[in-house]
């Protein structure tokens, strides 16, 4: 498939969130708020494309050579764990507002499934080094964009009469499902 | 044990911790290895035997667009067809197909569509269309004996006059398409590979 | 708090009021993702409660051991290791469900409900208790996916566990075994727990349990 397809199927096509539910953890917790929604946007986005670097360079350089597959799982895991520390560190450096609105949901980049789905899924589909690359801006882009979207949704839903029982959890799963029906609308396209 | 710095503390507990995770896995390794191995050959000969006519053997050989398997019977070393994966984009995601194609590669003798995500009760069916009570492989089955050049093409709303063509799923066009178009390009490297000696890989 | 807790608590408490999904909203990926049929739900569950049990087991046996500074490194290490081991298990043994699972089995790694009972609970209690608060929570987690499973399978297949249930007058709803469907019924599912949890509801009010 082409750069491009890929890019564009791994963002629209197979939206991360809302075809995959990877990532749905913060999808839930975080997009109350546009602001905050962009932020983790972009933060996931950066942490997928440093793991899809890493975690393609270790898987072909060091555990097929070695023979060694089985410890995918660890290494990977141990890799995000890693990099998102290191993240978040940087991040406080530069810049103590950002870190502080991000919260406890910086440290939990590890625990995304997007991040370990986005490594398990370019080694199963055996891409190349770009290829997982751009598959990484990809997805980030899309779960960005899943993100966003839904934030917008749910500040105008602060002012809607919504039943009792649906308030909170039960109305964002629905409204995830409908925007997860309206991007089954863009198959065909790749 | 607590006598021990922090920092001594911390490296120790998280090396044995480390080793015993090896260590498990190592032996996990060692032990289920050859099982997983043993089905995924057991699913590659399934999936070649339902593409071939009936053989004993095949011969893997690489090439530019993949494994290349050569079957044939038990007591001769005739060539009694070629299978290989076909792979590419379909409507929602990727496709791999299985071909088979006769020794001079001018016929198909079977596919079977090995991975897909079409929509399901519409692209599905180019895997098995339960709405067809009589027939519900008519897509795959149809492609026996289909001929490999001109390239294929899907006809849609009326029945195939021609060998190379094929019919269309009703409210599937897309993905009937991307089968015959992942097919035909395949089908090109798969010509070259067979043709030039040097195109094959032993 | 613990010492004075039943030990049937701890059991019980995961199959409802302390829920891992419907309570806490913790393990959403899988629970979505293999619900588009119920064995396929019970065999992620049957996975989940296999590492649940297995890292509470040997994470609370060395929780005294273990620096609270890397805590988190060391839990994700044996998690991980143990999911590992479930993954290959169902890869030599059950090729087909590994095949369907795909690689929502290894993103057992990452599920929030696991880390979650180990640093809420087996990092502070006893190896019984903890095995007990892991069964219960992976009993819990088992019963949702099944239960989520079924009703998409039932309404977009028209089977349950593969047995065909609905007859032939049924046109099956294709858009519960697809995303969609995952999170309407989701969200269902969740607003009728908040109904029932309702304590307003309840009979005698003020009583809090």
């Amino acid at each position: 498939m082409s750069l491009f397809l890929l890019f564009f199927s791994a963002a629209i096509v197979n939206n991360f969130v809302l075809s995959y539910f990877l990532g749905i953890c913060p999808f839930v917790g975080v997009s109350k708020k546009l602001t905050s929604a962009v932020s983790m946007g972009l933060a996931v986005t950066f942490v997928m494309l440093i793991t899809a670097v890493v975690t393609w360079l270790i898987y072909h350089l060091i555990l097929v050579p070695f023979d060694v597959v089985i410890l995918q799982y660890v290494s990977f895991i141990l890799v995000i764990a890693s990099l998102v520390q290191l993240v978040e560190m940087f991040i406080r450096k530069v810049s103590k507002p950002l870190y502080d609105a991000l919260g406890i949901f910086l440290p939990l980049i590890t625990t995304n499934c997007a991040i370990l789905g986005l490594a398990l899924f370019s080694i199963l589909r055996d891409y190349s080094f770009i290829e997982s690359v751009v598959f990484g801006l990809g997805a980030g882009a899309g779960f960005t964009l899943a993100l966003v979207i839904m934030a917008g949704i749910r500040e105008s839903l602060e002012l809607a009469p919504i039943p009792k029982y649906f308030q909170g959890a039960a109305i964002t799963m629905i409204v995830a499902g409908s925007l997860a029906l309206a991007f089954m609308g863009f198959a065909g396209m790749i | 044990m607590s006598k021990l710095p922090l920092s001594a503390r911390m490296i120790l507990v998280l090396t044995l911790i480390t080793v015993l995770s090896g260590g498990i896995l190592a032996a996990w390794d060692s032990y289920t290895k050859p099982k997983v191995e043993f089905h995924r050959l057991e699913a590659l000969k399934a999936a070649i035997a339902e593409v071939l006519p009936a053989h004993d053997k095949y011969e893997t050989r690489g090439s530019s667009v993949g494994n290349l398997y050569l079957a044939s019977r038990a007591d001769s070393d005739d060539l009694i067809g070629v299978a290989f994966m076909a792979v590419g984009s379909g409507f929602q995601g990727e496709l791999r197909i299985m071909v088979g194609l006769t020794p001079d590669l001018s016929k198909i003798t079977g596919i079977k569509v090995l991975e897909q995500i079409e929509t399901p009760g519409l692209g599905t069916k180019i895997v098995v269309d339960p709405s067809n009570k009589q027939d519900p492989y008519w897509f795959p089955v149809q492609f026996k004996g289909v001929h490999t050049s001109p390239d294929m093409v899907v006809i849609k709303n009326a029945k195939p006059t021609h060998k190379h063509e094929v019919q269309g799923i009703t409210g599937a066009t897309i993905s009937s398409q991307a089968v015959t178009r992942i097919l035909n390009e395949t089908i090109v490297g798969v010509k070259t590979a067979m043709t030039k000696h040097g195109g094959l890989e032993s | 708090m613990s010492a004075t807790t039943s030990l049937k608590f701890e059991f019980v408490k995961g199959l409802w009021k302390e829920n891992p999904v419907m309570a806490s909203l913790l393990g959403l990926c899988p629970t979505l993702a293999v619900t588009n049929a119920a064995v396929n739900g019970l065999a992620m569950g049957l996975a989940t409660t296999f590492v649940l049990l297995t890292s509470s087991l040997i994470i609370s046996a060395l929780r005294n051991f273990i620096p609270h500074q890397v805590r988190i490194a060391g839990y994700i290490v044996i998690i991980a290791t143990f999911v590992t081991v479930a993954d290959r298990f169902l890869a030599a043994f059950f090729p087909d469900i590994s095949a369907t699972l795909g690689p929502y089995i290894p993103l057992i790694v990452v599920n929030c409900v696991i880390l979650g009972r180990q640093e809420a609970f087996s990092s502070r209690n006893g190896i019984g208790r903890s095995m007990l608060d892991s069964l219960g929570m992976g009993i819990g987690f088992i019963a949702v996916l099944v239960t989520l499973g079924s009703i998409r399978e039932i309404l977009g297949s028209g089977s349950i566990f593969g047995f065909s249930v609905m007859g032939d007058w049924f046109t099956p709803w294709m858009v519960m075994i697809l995303p969609p469907g995952a999170f309407l019924t989701l969200g269902i599912l969740i607003a009728l727990a908040n109904w029932y949890n309702d304590p307003s509801r309840s009979k005698d009010k003020g009583v809090v349990s």
